[in-house]
């Protein structure tokens, strides 16, 4: 018992190295001037000084923040709705919109925004605006994560006897759904909006085809910033970006651990 | 004027299960009534068509004189106890309580006192921060309970709400429940497929099988004088015998098709026993077990087997293949 806790935690670190020492070269590597020989040398602010610099950065963070949570909270929102309506009054449909949903599993990024752009900029008006092309297309592409996590998250709480006993005591089917069910299934949807919003941070393929230079995310500017100003402004600029994306995170699982109350207390 | 009137209520789902067969049914008010039957005989769907969470396919639904059948759960004024629990987790034990008063928007100081009130009842006033996952399952059931009554509704509906629970603990939860259900005298209709738990809690019961029901009265009723085979073998442990057989095992004529005999109602005795007005039969012990104050006996007589129950009195035990003289008066044997 003891040796297979012991070759447990051995994993554990292993692979918490194997995730880590790739951050910690980044950041290193973005507060030395010089690293050519074993031990880097000169440490430097340097990079982080051109960073902020760099007129386009926060704005392009924030735009990035604003186009990666926005498509999230849609898709759960629609999603909850589409679930609550397939769960309770067709449950026969529950296979239909699973294969609805796992279709973008199939279709690549470029693909995907090939054929929108293709579709929709044809003809001018509402639907062709790139930024609401852009909307649409990242809701597309992080509907099997949404689907998914809720899914799973609403068959743990055993959903027709929760709401039969919500209706029971005046609630009706809706109320009943937002009151009782959504609290208890908050842990699944934060983990995966927070799989998607991170998926939706890093992307530089959609955003670059459908939106080109209308819309300027991290990724591209973090792109341009290798190629054309420095590698370590690029790595302070990734490091800086690495952080705000953990703090996100931190701030869901806090807004997790508050609404979920005592689902995971288990004390007889 | 019945409080709760079932008229011709069917009820058929979509596979074409015809589950209940026009059901007739009157309760009166403040009464417990239980629906007994076996699994899949319909009374737990009857009370949700009373519940209105399943729609009723023919007939109609009446409380307390107006036609409920199409109204949704939530408007029907009534309370309901899953066997589950169905706590919702995410809430301490006070703010479960105080679901149903938010939903009828009660203000707040009236919610806080209506729920400090309902806990002290069912004696868990020190776990209202409590969640549910903190409590037994007993504590849990009772927080169900106390969730339920604390609107105050028409009718109390218990859906096998102790079949979860020990043997122990669901003796003091019958207990309970029926002294809560007096004192607030609140209609209830209760369902199991306990008999025991049926007669320990009912005013009266309601017997089903096949969608229909076969027979009600008081629980002592029930139990005594069963209608048919089926009342007999359920409500009791009643020894089915067919004439014929029991008629050539004690060389007299007994005019039916089937006798309903309980176990309890034998003598057993090492030496014959001729009495007046009783049948006597020469048999052997086959099978000995005991039941707690009562050893239950598996005689053989003439190839028809019969189940005598005797109070463990000291009186010493029957050995296994021992030959045994049963007696039972004429007037004990239900004929069928």
């Amino acid at each position: 018992m003891k040796n297979h806790k012991a070759g447990g935690n051995i994993v554990l670190v292993l692979i918490m190295v194997y995730l880590l020492v790739p951050l910690l070269l980044t950041f290193t590597f973005s507060v030395f001037g010089n690293w050519t020989s074993m031990l880097p040398k000169n440490f430097t602010l340097r990079a982080y000084e051109d960073m902020l610099a760099t007129p386009r950065f926060f704005p392009d963070l924030l735009r990035t923040i604003i186009i990666s949570v926005v498509p999230v909270a849609i898709t759960v929102l629609i999603m909850l709705l589409a679930l609550y309506t397939v769960l309770i009054f067709f449950p026969r449909l529950e296979k239909f919109l699973q294969l609805l949903c796992m279709i973008p599993y199939a279709i690549q990024g470029v693909i995907l925004s090939v054929s929108i752009v293709s579709l929709y900029t044809r003809v001018p008006g509402f639907l062709s605006n790139r930024i609401f092309l852009l909307v649409g297309a990242y809701c597309i592409v992080i509907l099997p994560y949404i689907f998914q996590g809720i899914r799973n998250a609403m068959r743990s709480v055993n959903m027709p006897m929760l709401i039969e006993a919500a209706e029971m005591l005046g609630a009706s089917k809706l109320e009943a759904f937002f009151k009782v069910i959504v609290p208890n299934i908050v842990p699944g949807i934060s983990v995966s909006a927070l799989l998607s919003i991170s998926m939706l941070f890093g992307d530089w393929v959609v955003i670059r085809n459908i939106a080109g230079n209308a819309y300027e995310n991290v990724s591209i500017l973090l792109y341009m910033t290798m190629n054309i100003v420095s590698v370590r402004t690029a790595t302070a600029m990734f490091t800086v970006v690495f952080l705000v994306t953990l703090l996100i995170s931190i701030l869901v699982f806090n807004l997790q651990s508050k609404t979920e109350g005592g689902t995971s207390r288990e004390e007889r | 004027m019945s409080f709760i009137r079932f008229e011709g209520v069917n009820k058929t789902f979509g596979n074409g299960n015809h589950v209940l067969k026009g059901i007739d049914l009157e309760l009166e008010k403040g009464n417990l009534v239980t629906l007994l039957g076996p699994s899949g005989c319909g009374k737990s769907t009857l009370l949700r068509c009373l519940a209105g969470l399943e729609t009723v396919t023919q007939g109609r639904v009446y409380l307390d004189g107006a036609d409920i059948t199409d109204l949704p759960p939530q408007r029907r004024d009534i309370g309901m106890v899953f066997q589950q629990y169905s706590l919702f987790p995410n809430m301490t034990v006070g703010q479960n309580v105080a679901f149903g008063l938010r939903m009828e928007k009660a203000p707040k100081a009236e919610i806080e006192g209506r729920v400090r009130r309902i806990l002290e009842l069912v004696h868990l006033e020190e776990k209202i921060d409590q969640y549910p996952a903190q409590l037994s399952g007993g504590q849990q059931q009772r927080v169900a309970l106390a969730r339920a009554i604390v609107t105050e509704p028409k009718v109390l509906l218990l859906d096998e709400p102790l079949s979860a629970i020990d043997a122990m603990l669901r003796r003091e939860l019958q207990v309970e429940i029926r002294r809560l259900q007096q004192r607030l005298n609140i209609t209830t209709i209760f369902v199991t497929h306990d008999q025991d738990e049926a007669m320990v809690m009912s005013d009266v019961i309601y017997l089903m099988n096949g969608g229909l029901i076969v027979q009600h009265g008081s629980p002592i009723d029930m139990y005594t004088r069963p209608e048919s085979k089926f009342a007999a073998t359920f409500m009791g442990h009643y020894n089915i015998i067919p004439a014929e057989a029991f008629s050539r095992a004690c060389g007299e004529g007994v005019d039916c098709a089937d006798l309903a005999v309980r176990p309890e109602v034998f003598q057993m005795l090492a030496g014959p026993l001729g009495r007046e007005g009783s049948y006597s039969l020469r048999g052997r012990v086959v099978a000995r077990m005991p039941h707690g104050n009562i050893v239950r006996y598996t005689v053989d007589c003439d190839a028809m087997e019969i189940d005598v129950d005797v109070v463990l009195d000291g009186a010493g035990l029957f050995e296994l293949r021992q030959e045994v003289f049963l007696s039972v008066d004429k007037g004990a044997l239900i004929h069928l």
